[in-house]
């Protein structure tokens, strides 16, 4: 069945449910239990099927909870020591020297040295799964509690794994880890019944901090189960599509949490000359690769009605890929929702009103599709509501839904895309606005711009983290280009969405991080903080 | 009585070979790249270095024919292969949920069978009746439902309205499989066994009304009233056995429907089964998952088709085993 007719289907189940949910309500159901439960359930997913190995890939998003890290990111997304207690870059941007604390074990009762540090960082860069540490040359242990991990080429984006890649202990990692993790993070796995629930236990040996939670239930329940399993009051933490944020759910609260996880327009920069991919696909686009069009398109949309319309209010205006990351230039944010000035521009460059309204110039119509993932109706909106924003400045924008696997091969280079992004890594920013690469998803509309790719390889360059911010800033914009819309325009970002969750009354989950693309498990970053009020 | 054993080894084993060349096939030409559905959201952490890497853990670099011989010399000495995203041995992943599977479509199988024959029988022996009609409409209305659709309706109204069944699951949240007792797990059953029965009863109900009635309308029908015998009478003692043949027939040709359709139960219940396996296995193209699956499936129903052919027997004994294929 299509997404569209299962959201019908599920709207009018869930109407026809209301009123006996309202009626169970009124009678005074069974009061919900206030006291602090003897087991937090949440159901926000989290289900890594491969298992909980963090060498190929458990813990990129939210913590990865059985093992630790070496840095962390605290709710503002500073980067602050974990399991590190300094973590040096030297100069040359080559050579991370990291020192760890002495008190570290794993659950089995075993110390975390060097050495565990030294082989997860090696068998991660062997291993051929989703955490990609092939920057590492060598990892070399230089006392027992210090290591050097020693990179092919600089790459300040490395400073990802520090934070993200959970140490496991060489003596008992092997064939079935991830079934049978051991880690020295703040809990401990139970039991995990696939495909159903997982049950983890605080780990008396952390140490950190010890959770005021000390068992935890996590369900893996689909969408509607877990909504309703939240109706019913069986869950403490649900995650819920905006499009359900606006229900009410007896004992609990609705709680947004921030997100980087964007939306927007990605435009081929280059005008089509007939070359085509090695698949026989068209690639550049003559209307498109006009920046005045890009801009047009950027100032024309109101983006706060997009919010408002398809968001339903939960989210925010994007203006860049990187909106209100410590490595956002401020100074490329603009007034959208400016007709006038959309009209000027394009008046500017010689787009003139044909005879059905839309613009032309040289014969060439201000007309472009904008294909999206059909599965996906957040997008589909989206392209719609554009498609009606480019309209009243006299742009044709045909919204298009088809596969995702039909967009990335064979049409992502030759039109507009709806893509989703967002991280806490600007590593994401580098692939998709620098110039090397194949044809590939990364910088699909073919952007091209020396400076920003100079600026870009300063940033990676950096010789620390703070080091890269003011490149990863001058990228966007440097006061005369950049690929933000006060430069090159390469996109048009939309909205970030805001994450929903419905949570327990009386669950205090702190501050939540603003969250990268991926809804649910990412707020469990800090459930080591969590408290019940009573 | 063995050469028909016999006939039906070599069946299976043909059955096999077919099934897992033509499902080999059918991946192979799905648009869906299996290194980008594993990778997901991480596309912008993964260079193509790393892609390589995982792609040649899978054994995706060969070509496709290399592939196929390569899991099929492996499989005849009983080598399934590594399920690409449960990175585990693939006997292992269709254990596990296999056995969880069983007990939800076998509760469903015996009650859809149960109903569906009892209300087909009473509705073709008063046939035009209110209670025919009444039963015709449900058959028709629910031959037409989406099972997800009735098993979130279910759920709504009595796990969440009333409170009176578990939400999901195949026992209760944060309680372990270990300590999970069989009431438990009977009573987490019992929505989704539920659903699957409902909708699984229309086919039965029409088949037997439909053969009910051709029965009663019969000339031993006939003569038996002519011997003053009753309504019930008739269906009793001549009906039932010819309207059974049908019947078990039906039933056991559904088990690939009841496989399918409790796919869905599963994913509305969160029900840990094999379902959700199966769903992920095609939409991530996790070939030898996929495969394994196909072959068990195969012969589960091909199972189910050879009890029906031997109770035949057992039900008419003028069906001999002499030309029975």
């Amino acid at each position: 069945m299509d997404r569209q007719g299962r959201t019908w289907m599920r709207k009018a189940a869930w109407a026809l449910c209301a009123a006996f949910v309202l009626a169970a309500v009124a009678a005074g159901a069974d009061a919900l239990a206030k006291d602090k439960p003897a087991e937090l359930v949440l159901a926000v997913g989290g289900e890594n099927v491969e298992g909980y190995d963090p060498l190929v890939g458990w813990g990129q998003y939210g913590h990865p909870l059985f093992q630790s890290t070496l840095l962390k990111r605290d709710a503002n997304l500073n980067i602050v020591n974990d399991l590190a207690e300094s973590a040096v870059l030297s100069p040359d941007g080559l050579v991370w020297t990291v020192t760890i604390r002495k008190d570290a074990k794993f659950s089995d009762g075993a110390p975390l040295s060097a050495e565990d540090v030294a082989f997860t960082f090696k068998k991660a860069a062997e291993a051929a799964g989703k955490t990609d540490v092939t920057a590492l040359k060598e990892a070399v242990v230089t006392g027992p509690y210090s290591v050097e991990l020693r990179l092919k080429e600089p790459q300040i984006t490395f400073i990802g794994h520090l934070v993200t890649l959970g140490i496991v202990p060489k003596h008992a990692y092997g064939e079935g880890y991830g079934r049978n993790p051991i880690g020295s993070g703040p809990y401990k796995l139970a039991s995990w019944t696939e495909g159903q629930q997982m049950v983890i236990e605080a780990n008396p040996l952390y140490y950190g901090k010890k959770p005021d939670f000390t068992r935890v239930v996590f369900l893996f329940t689909g969408e509607d189960t877990s909504f309703a399993a939240a109706q019913a009051g069986k869950v403490h933490v649900v995650s819920v599509p905006s499009s359900l944020a606006k229900q009410q759910v007896p004992g609990m609260v609705l709680h947004p949490v921030k997100s980087v996880d964007n939306r927007g327009l990605m435009f081929p920069m280059v005008p089509d000359t007939g070359e085509k991919t090695p698949t026989g696909f068209p690639i550049g686009n003559n209307v498109t690769s006009d920046p005045a069009i890009r801009k047009a398109v950027n100032y024309a949309m109101d983006r706060k009605a997009l919010v408002e319309g398809v968001l339903e209010g939960f989210g925010s205006p994007a203006y860049g890929v990187v909106d209100n990351l410590p490595w956002e230039e401020t100074t490329a944010r603009f007034t959208d929702n400016d007709p006038a000035k959309a009209k000027e521009i394009l008046a500017a460059a010689g787009w003139k009103p044909g005879s059905d309204g839309i613009l032309e110039k040289n014969g060439v119509k201000a007309e472009f599709t904008i294909v999206y993932n059909a599965k996906d109706s957040l997008r589909q909106n989206l392209a719609l509501a554009v498609s009606g924003m480019l309209r009243k400045v006299g742009i044709s924008a045909v919204p298009k839904g088809t596969s995702w696997d039909e967009i990335k091969k064979n049409l992502t280079h030759s039109n507009v895309v709806v893509y989703g992004f967002g991280d806490h890594n600007p590593l994401e920013m580098y692939k998709l606005y620098h110039s090397r690469g194949d044809l590939n998803i990364y910088n699909a509309g073919l952007y091209k711009n020396p400076v920003v790719d100079a600026n870009l390889d300063k940033a990676m360059a950096a010789p620390s983290f703070e080091a890269s911010i003011p490149f990863w800033k001058a990228a966007q914009w440097d006061g005369t280009t950049g690929f933000a819309v006060p430069g090159d325009a390469a996109w048009a970002w939309l909205v970030n969405l805001d994450h929903t969750y419905f949570i327990d009354e009386n669950l205090d989950v702190g501050v939540s991080q603003m969250e990268p693309h991926g809804h649910g498990w990412p707020i469990t970053a800090n459930i080591a903080e969590w408290t019940w009020k009573k | 009585m063995i050469r028909y054993l016999v006939r039906r080894i070599v069946h299976l084993a043909a059955l096999l070979a077919a099934v897992s060349a033509l499902s080999f096939s059918l991946v192979s030409l799905s648009p869906i790249d299996p290194v980008d559905a594993y990778i997901g959201a991480d596309v912008m952490k993964v260079g193509p270095e790393q892609r390589a890497k995982i792609a040649a853990r899978w054994g995706l670099d060969k070509p496709p024919l290399e592939r196929f011989t390569t899991w099929a010399a492996n499989l005849v000495r009983g080598d399934f292969g590594i399920s690409a995203i449960y990175n585990e041995p693939v006997l292992t992943v269709i254990g596990k949920r296999f056995a969880m599977s069983l007990w939800l479509m076998a509760l469903a199988w015996v009650f859809s069978g149960l109903f569906g024959f009892v209300l087909g029988v009473v509705a073709g022996a008063f046939e035009g009746g209110l209670f025919d009609r009444a039963v015709r409409f449900y058959a028709y209305l629910l031959a037409g439902t989406p099972t997800f659709w009735l098993g979130l309706l279910l759920l709504l109204i009595f796990s969440v309205a009333l409170r009176l069944t578990p939400v999901c699951c195949a026992f209760p949240p944060g309680v372990t499989p270990e300590e999970a007792t069989v009431w438990q797990r009977l009573w987490h059953l019992a929505l989704p066994a539920a659903t699957l029965s409902i909708v699984g009863v229309s086919a039965v109900i029409l088949h037997t009304r439909q053969k009910m009635i051709q029965a009663l309308r019969s000339d031993y029908a006939l003569f038996a009233r002519a011997q003053g015998e009753d309504t019930m009478g008739v269906v009793r003692h001549h009906a039932l056995r010819n309207v059974v043949l049908p019947a078990v027939t039906l039933q056991f040709a559904t088990l690939g429907e009841l496989f399918g359709g409790s796919i869905l139960a599963e994913q509305v219940f969160s029900y840990p089964g094999l379902g959700q396996a199966t769903v992920e296995a095609g939409l991530r193209g996790d070939v030898p998952l996929l495969l394994g699956i196909v072959l068990v499936s195969a012969v589960f129903v091909f199972t189910g088709n050879t009890v029906a052919d031997l109770l035949y027997r057992v039900i008419d004994p003028r069906i001999g085993w002499k030309g029975a294929a």
